[in-house]
């Protein structure tokens, strides 16, 4: 134990401080002077101050020192956690954007303060190498999205997408509470690469092996990989629309990145093999096996849906299965190459359901309402054209570079090209995705909608943020190095 | 059989328990009963590695508990919360009847 000192504290938490204070800004104001002003005004000035509150901490982030570290790990800074945590900030304020045109939302204050204090919790737990602050910052995180499921008090169906996040969700926590004490047992310490020291041996303890599926099934369940998956589906369909996409992009990005940390930090000497003919016990080949079961179980489940939402929740569970082979490779281009596919990935599922917040409102919910979406709407059209490619992976979308070095940095992990069974699954379940993906597209452009339909008014504030994000999924296909040369190798 | 040995396999016991609850109850309140005996459980292993551990002098276990218990807390609130929202809706709190999304 080490001590702290309160001022280095107060400076290093800086711009989480600020997220925080703006988040607790907008529920006083909200709750107090504007109580009984418009609706328009009320989330105006609410999303004002998080976006504000947010820019000034990707500020205060940018001028910081770029590598500072806490005792006990409690707190890391270097470049890459910097450009994680400015990404989730400006995720949440595309997410704070999008929520002021979401009609069903009464209480304002307490929505954009709530997605406000998630991403604090997703600043501290990218930033954190201590079990206890990954603990309490998941949960932290955790929470806030139970409650931004339920938001929707009018919907039985939000309400019974809560319980469902939260049941699992609570279990899932069991788990990985109960695995962390036993990392905690076998090493001594709460720290991650100190845990690595001491765990060290030419021989795996059995209790480890314990640990490892126990943590595993507990971010398993956070980043909706199968079997944990079952939340997800109901999650994302009754959730309020930009509360699924928050649940669909930051917090995926939060989650992969702390537990790619766990992993490759915490269990950096019980790593083992999957390879074909070359297993050995650790955490990849634990791995392996749910990165080929969420790509089976998320890809096909998804081919059956009729509900937009459900398509995309298990097409989520089987870009889980792929972000996971960057794990599974365990090398920094592997690391690289699962931080672009994350990002890219949560810039075109954001994308997605605030373009499907924003059809809410013509009562579009199935694939077959869809029909004729290209008249009515030919820009949204065009934005949902750019984001469902990109899941897909056509080049020269961002999805596709993020497939290409994902499985690139898969192959190159084992000699004899150890993981290609691996690799040709998921190749072949790409393609069953853009089956899928493409059965939508063919609604939007091809089928021919009622005739009476008229064209959809989309707010200004929507379209920007869409229009934004469709740009950076082109963007970032058209050039990988503006995110990848400042992710590392 | 070491104390701690003793501990660990309490704990274990305890984690079945609230496993098997969590999983085969019916109602909603009973499944967060279990999911806190899983918590609990993880609690009990963190106060045998530090009491019988190398350094007891270091509290990192016991404060680690002492976090773990406000966390699950804050989580019983928040799940008593949407249990009563489902029950608003569909009067009932028994997770095999709320089942209106599927697929």
């Amino acid at each position: 134990m080490s001590v702290v000192s309160y001022s280095d504290l107060l400076r290093f938490t800086l711009p989480e401080i600020a997220v925080m204070v703006a988040g607790l800004l907008a529920l006083t104001l909200d709750l107090t002077v504007l109580r009984r002003s418009a609706t328009k005004i009320r989330f105006g000035v609410a999303a004002l101050i998080g976006c504000v509150g947010c820019l000034v901490a990707m500020y205060g982030l940018t001028q910081a020192a770029a590598q500072y570290s806490l005792p006990d790990g409690m707190f890391v800074m270097t470049p890459l956690t910097r450009l994680v945590q400015i990404a989730l900030l400006a995720f949440t304020i595309l997410t704070v954007l999008l929520s002021t045109s979401t009609r069903v939302i009464g209480h304002i204050g307490e929505y954009v303060a709530l997605i406000l204090f998630a991403t604090v919790a997703m600043l501290f737990l990218v930033a954190t190498q201590n079990l206890l602050l990954i603990f309490v910052a998941l949960e932290f995180l955790s929470l806030s999205l139970y409650i931004l499921t339920g938001f929707d008090k009018n919907s039985r169906q939000s309400a019974e997408a809560a319980l469902k996040y939260f049941l699992f969700g609570g279990m899932s926590a069991g788990f990985l509470l109960f695995g962390l004490s036993l990392l905690y047992g076998l090493s001594g310490s709460i720290e991650l690469p100190r845990i690595a020291a001491a765990v060290s041996g030419p021989v795996l303890d059995p209790l480890l092996l314990v640990a490892i599926v126990m943590v595993t099934i507990g971010f398993g369940f956070k980043v909706a990989a199968a079997p944990f998956h079952l939340w997800a589906p109901d999650a994302y369909q009754g959730a309020p629309t930009v509360s699924a996409g928050f649940i669909a992009s930051s917090s995926k990005v939060a989650s992969f990145f702390v537990f790619g940390q766990v992993v490759t930090l915490g269990l950096a000497s019980a790593v083992g093999r999957g390879a074909f003919r070359g297993y050995e016990p650790g955490w990849v080949p634990v791995l392996c096996v749910i990165a080929a079961l969420s790509m089976v179980v998320g890809n096909f489940a998804a081919i059956a849906q009729t509900s937009v939402r459900r398509l995309l929740a298990y097409s989520a569970i089987g870009h889980a299965g792929y972000m996971l082979l960057g794990l599974i490779a365990h090398s920094p281009r592997g690391t690289s190459a699962l931080l672009y596919y994350v990002i890219t990935y949560a810039l075109a599922a954001l994308g997605a359901f605030g373009l499907l917040g924003a059809l809410e409102s013509a009562g579009i919910d199935r694939i077959a309402d869809l029909a004729g979406l290209y008249r009515r709407a030919p820009g949204l059209s065009l934005c949902m054209l750019i984001f469902l490619l990109s899941l897909a992976g056509i080049p020269p979308l961002a999805g596709f570079f993020g497939k290409f070095y994902i499985f690139a940095a898969a192959l190159e992990a084992e000699p004899h090209l150890g993981l290609l069974w691996l690799v040709l699954l998921a190749v072949a379940m790409s393609a069953v995705s853009l089956y899928y993906y493409l059965r939508v597209l063919k609604q939007v452009y091809v089928a021919d909608g009622a005739a009476d339909a008229g064209p959809i008014h989309t707010p200004l504030v929507t379209r920007l943020v869409l229009w934004v994000l469709a740009g950076l999924v082109v963007l970032l296909g058209c050039a990988p190095g503006l995110l990848l040369n400042r992710i590392g190798p | 059989m070491t104390p701690l040995a003793g501990c660990l396999l309490v704990s274990a016991l305890l984690f079945s328990v609230g496993l098997a609850g969590a999983l085969t109850r019916r109602s909603a309140i009973l499944v967060l009963a279990g999911i806190e005996l899983m918590l609990n459980a993880a609690n009990l292993n963190f106060i045998a590695f530090w009491r019988f551990g190398a350094h007891p002098e270091f509290l990192t276990g016991l404060i680690f508990v002492i976090f773990s218990i406000a966390v699950a807390a804050a989580e019983a609130a928040v799940g008593l919360a949407l249990i009563l929202a489902i029950y608003r809706h569909a009067r009932t709190s028994d997770v095999s009847e709320i089942t209106e999304m599927k697929g």
